[in-house]
């Protein structure tokens, strides 16, 4: 600690801070403009000048300059306060002074500034800027003319996102923020540079003149889309959530968000929200009561074990629960599941096997703190971008070393210094175990790994997989696989990072054990900055897991589910939430499970194609109109509470849930918050938690491990046949599910489904960028767009599943890798 | 007193009053002069046949009854204009600030003060009835 005078108040500071950081940790205001906490010191707007009588009186600027003992500062003598004056009279006359037209208004730093230090007049004159406007994109727009010049835009872009789409443009009275070549704004629009912009200049247009900013309340929420479990602030008016409200205090990620969670809020008050139930009449849905409706579904689940559910973990916790209570009391079946039945096995299978418990090891905090971090598949960043943003700044700031193993490129690769072993598809696990293998080869196993259970069948089973094998076989050279094992072995603190979900079949059990084997023989786990974190991918994935919500003691998972439906044996389906019919491997397979099935009950927000197929449909609440609890990737339990209230006619799953159990003969229980003192009694590491504890700030959930070697299988990797191309299916960055589809943000960047492939096969089957193109798979055929990407391997391409309009499981039976042919 | 001298009296203030000038007006056939800065129902100020209500919504903001509401829309040159401007007259207390609040300029009050209606609904003052004429 240092100690300072500031203002003539004696105060302490850690050693690294500037006197900006020491001032504000001790309640001591100095205005700023171009400063961020996120991003590193930059100096360019000169507000937040200050004395250091050290300095024989100089103005200094508090933001840039670090603290040393002894400094006596004053923050507010008249001449800084002229000086602040002058900076903002200087801002002011190029400014185009348009608050009553500006969103920014009222939430917007220079107009706060402006009138803190009552400038209302202009010793100078100058014309005011005419840049043009850049109305090119449908998310953001860009007013070079409100630039204050803070440069914060193009840090947070470069420093924290790592895109680097914006900079610095010209030079003098001329300089303004640009794209490359003055392009327009083409990014992955996540939109951090508008969170941080001071003033008016980068603004979100599907909020543009919406409302203003004070006429909004602000609910904290949690968004409901991937595992990362951002917080987010949701901005209200008239009973509808119409933006989200940057934060910077909110959450580990500092209220950075991703397209999904800043731009895809829309599908809360979309006019497509089912509002009434819907009963399915000589073959057609019509409106009907709650009343009947309920009836005839509690009738229908009176079957025992004919009946099954699949419900979407994007439910709350409670729901869950609840839902379980309905199924396995009152109905009386095992037959229950999520997320297909096999998008969970890394967590409940794997981990389950390797760790003892089927939770992640290690939480995204401790990415920061690690010293090198292996990624399974650079498809991290597509599924968990804030996550992402965390091996940005790992990489970029703290120096943390970067290993990627995956069958293609993609941004993390590009990040600085980082080593990416691009294999064959399909063969992740081949490789893990290659690794494994060298390390106990090249003796750099911990010494406490011998002693757990299972070391010696693992080295045995490990003899086939030495890094020449292997790597002849994965399209790798064997020194690039002893690197990264020596590498990953002898790092202080290494952490291990892969995405799971419905279109990573290839991420199951075994590449989870695959995974664990290396943290275990490394000793790599239940320390800070170590460990094997598994990204969930929805947003109550892993709190699915937790309250069991899948298959257990002899019940039929999601793929068994539907197999019974179309043999017969269930009869009655309750689907919450799922979409199958496009999200699940195998589109004839599903559709003709849900043709069988005697009688299909759905809640949802929207008419899915699913839902269009039920004999009832019930309208039920999105995260934003219910109570609950969400448990992220690494096991932090959230709280979320109504920002809006729900239309009357609708009911929450937990409300529908507990109605069933009522009208089955049982007991529900009264409330998500008396559910949860439940769960917090019963499951493991939940203990001592309760709704009232959460509110402020969520808890993560407690690990115990009993680690344990398993020899993981590893699957051949597909051999390549001429003609044809390994497709990987996936996510795209700008969806989530299928639940994006409902949220405008993401189908303005990216409305449809694609297939990407490498230059050379382009060129190979003739075919250019936005083509239509033909894939067949033994599975079937469909057209799709072409995208063409330099980060594709040749014989490779990709495709993401989110899209009903064009489903990826028309040619996709669940194989990590499908071979398909490609024609114009 | 002579009983008569009250009524003689009051009968020369009587006959006094018949020569002077009359303070009451005969509503509605005779019409009050309305002072200039008479505050009557509002006006939105029209410039190159438009509203120049830029929809900065400060009026809404400051008006006490909160008795204006104000939607802003984008039009084809993705300049904001209030594509919603109503007044609820019922709610209003003809207090001003709004005019003083706006900073275009855009709002006045004008000397109409007869207001009265048959229906509630009436009394909302839609943009197209707000309008200068
Ligand atoms: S939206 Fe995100 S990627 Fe695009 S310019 Fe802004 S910060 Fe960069
Ligand atoms: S656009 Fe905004 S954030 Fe970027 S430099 Fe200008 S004022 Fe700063
Ligand atoms: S989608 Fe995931 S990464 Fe994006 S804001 Fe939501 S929780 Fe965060
Ligand atoms: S005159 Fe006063 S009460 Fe009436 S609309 Fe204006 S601000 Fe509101
Ligand atoms: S204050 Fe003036 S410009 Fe703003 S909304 Fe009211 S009338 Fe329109
Ligand atoms: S805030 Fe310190 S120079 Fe801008």
């Amino acid at each position: 600690m240092v100690n300072l005078i500031i203002d003539d108040k004696q105060v302490t500071a850690p050693k690294d801070s500037t006197i900006y950081d020491a001032a504000k940790l001790n309640g001591i205001k100095i205005p700023i403009l171009c400063h961020d906490k996120k991003l590193k010191p930059f100096g360019a707007c000169r507000m937040c000048l200050v004395e250091v009588e050290q300095m024989k009186g100089r103005q200094i600027p508090a933001c840039t300059t670090p603290i040393t003992e002894g400094m006596i500062i004053r923050t507010a003598t008249p001449e800084i306060i002229k000086a602040r004056e002058l900076v903002l009279e200087l801002l002011l006359l190029n400014h185009p002074l348009d608050c009553p037209v500006c969103d920014k208004a009222g939430d917007c730093d220079l107009q706060n500034l402006t009138y803190d230090y009552k400038v209302d007049s202009n010793r100078f004159s100058d014309l005011k800027f005419q840049h043009e406007i850049d109305y090119n994109n449908p998310l953001i727009e860009r007013d070079m003319n409100r630039c204050v010049l803070c440069g914060k835009c193009v840090r947070i872009c470069d420093e924290i996102v790592s895109y680097g789409a914006l900079t610095f443009i010209d030079r003098g009275i001329e300089t303004k923020i640009g794209c490359e070549f003055e392009k327009k704004l083409d990014c992955e629009f996540c939109g951090s540079c508008i969170s941080v912009c001071p003033v008016g200049s980068l603004l979100a247009r599907p909020f543009k003149f919406k409302s203003r900013f004070w006429a909004l309340t602000k609910h904290n929420s949690v968004c409901g889309y991937c595992g990362t479990g951002c917080n987010l602030t949701l901005g209200v008016k008239d009973n509808k959530v119409l933006t989200t409200v940057y934060d910077e205090n909110q959450g580990f990620h500092k209220g950075q968000l991703c397209v999904r969670g800043r731009f895809g809020y829309q599908f809360i008050n979309s006019d497509k929200r089912l509002t009434k139930p819907l009963i399915r009449k000589n073959g057609t849905l019509t409106e009907s009561t709650w009343d009947e409706a309920l009836e005839l579904v509690a009738g229908r689940l009176k079957g025992g074990s004919a009946v099954a559910a699949l419900a979407t973990p994007r439910l709350t916790n409670e729901e869950l629960v609840v839902f379980k209570k309905l199924l396995l009391d009152s109905v009386g079946t095992k037959n229950f599941d999520h997320a297909a039945g096999y998008a969970h096995a890394a967590l409940t299978e794997g981990f389950a096997r390797s760790f003892g418990t089927s939770a992640s090891s290690a939480s995204i905090l401790d990415i920061q703190k690690s010293d090198l971090l292996l990624v399974i598949k650079t498809d991290s960043y597509e599924t968990h971008p804030v996550v992402g943003f965390e091996v940005n700044m790992a990489v970029k700031n703290k120096g943390v070393k970067l290993s990627v193993l995956s069958d293609k490129r993609g941004k993390l690769s590009k990040l600085p210094h980082a080593q990416t072993l691009v294999h064959l598809p399909g063969s992740e696990v081949a490789v893990l175990n290659a690794i494994a293998k060298t390390i106990i080869d090249e003796k750099l196993v911990n010494t406490h790994a011998a002693s757990v259970p299972g070391y010696a069948e693992l080295e045995k089973a490990l003899s086939a997989f030495s890094a020449e094998v292997v790597a002849a076989q994965c399209g790798l050279t064997a020194a690039d696989i002893k690197k990264l094992a020596t590498d990953y072995a002898s790092a202080e603190k290494a952490m291990i990072i892969f995405p799971v979900g419905q279109a990573y079949t290839g991420h199951n059990a075994d590449l989870a054990s695959a995974v664990a084997n290396l943290a275990i023989l490394t000793g790599k786990y239940g320390k800070e900055g170590c460990g094997v974190l598994c990204l969930s991918e929805k947003n109550n994935s892993q709190g699915a897991v937790d309250m069991g919500f899948y298959a257990q003691n002899g019940g039929l998972n999601g793929l068994q589910i539907l197999d019974a439906c179309t043999d017969g044996t269930v009869k009655t389906l309750f689907v919450a939430g799922e979409n199958p019919l496009t999200s699940y491997p195998n589109r004839s397979k599903v559709k003709k499970a849900l043709e069988a099935v005697e009688f299909l009950i759905v809640t949802e927000l929207f008419l899915t194609e699913t839902a269009a197929m039920a004999d009832v449909v019930l309208p039920v609440c999105s995260f934003a109109e219910k109570t609950g609890t969400f448990t992220s990737a690494d096991r932090r339990v959230q709280y979320v509470k109504p920002a809006i209230s729900k239309n009357s006619q609708l009911k929450t799953d937990f409300e529908v849930f507990s109605d069933l159990i009522v009208k089955l003969g049982g007991q529900s229980s009264s409330t998500p918050a008396v559910l949860f003192g439940e769960i917090a009694a019963t499951t493991p590491g939940y203990t001592g938690m309760s709704h009232e504890s959460l509110k402020s700030e969520g808890a993560f959930a407690a690990v115990s491990m009993k680690p344990a070697f398993v020899v993981p299988q590893a699957t051949a990797s597909v051999a390549a046949e001429a003609g044809k191309l390994a497709l990987v299916t996936g996510s795209a960055l700008y969806h989530s599910g299928t639940q994006s589809q409902y949220g405008e943000g993401p189908m303005h960047v990216c409305p449809e489904g694609y297939i990407e492939l490498s230059r050379a096969d382009a060129s190979t089957y003739k075919i250019a960028e936005n083509d239509l193109v033909t894939v067949s798979s033994a599975e079937g055929s469909m057209q799709l767009k072409a995208k063409v990407t330099p980060r594709m391997p040749v014989g490779v391409a990709f495709a993401p599943y989110h899209f009903t309009a064009a489903p990826i499981n028309t040619i996709w039976s669940g194989a990590p890798v499908t071979l398909v042919s490609v024609a114009k | 007193m002579n009983p008569i001298t009250p009524i003689i009296n009051g009968m020369k203030i009587t006959f006094k009053h018949m020569f002077m000038k009359p303070v009451t007006l005969q509503y509605p056939t005779e019409r009050p002069k309305v002072a200039e800065r008479y505050r009557g129902l509002h006006g939105l100020k029209v410039s190159h046949s438009k509203a120049k209500c830029v929809a900065c919504y400060l009026c809404p903001t400051v008006c006490p009854a909160k008795c204006i509401r104000v939607e802003a829309g984008e039009d084809a040159n993705h300049d904001k204009f209030a594509s919603v401007y109503e007044i609820d007259m019922l709610r209003c207390i003809f207090c001003g600030y709004c005019v003083e609040a706006c900073p275009v300029d855009a709002l006045k009050m004008t000397g109409e003060f007869e207001l009265a209606n048959y229906k509630r609904s009436d009394f909302l003052y839609t943009k197209e009835r707000l309008l200068e004429k």
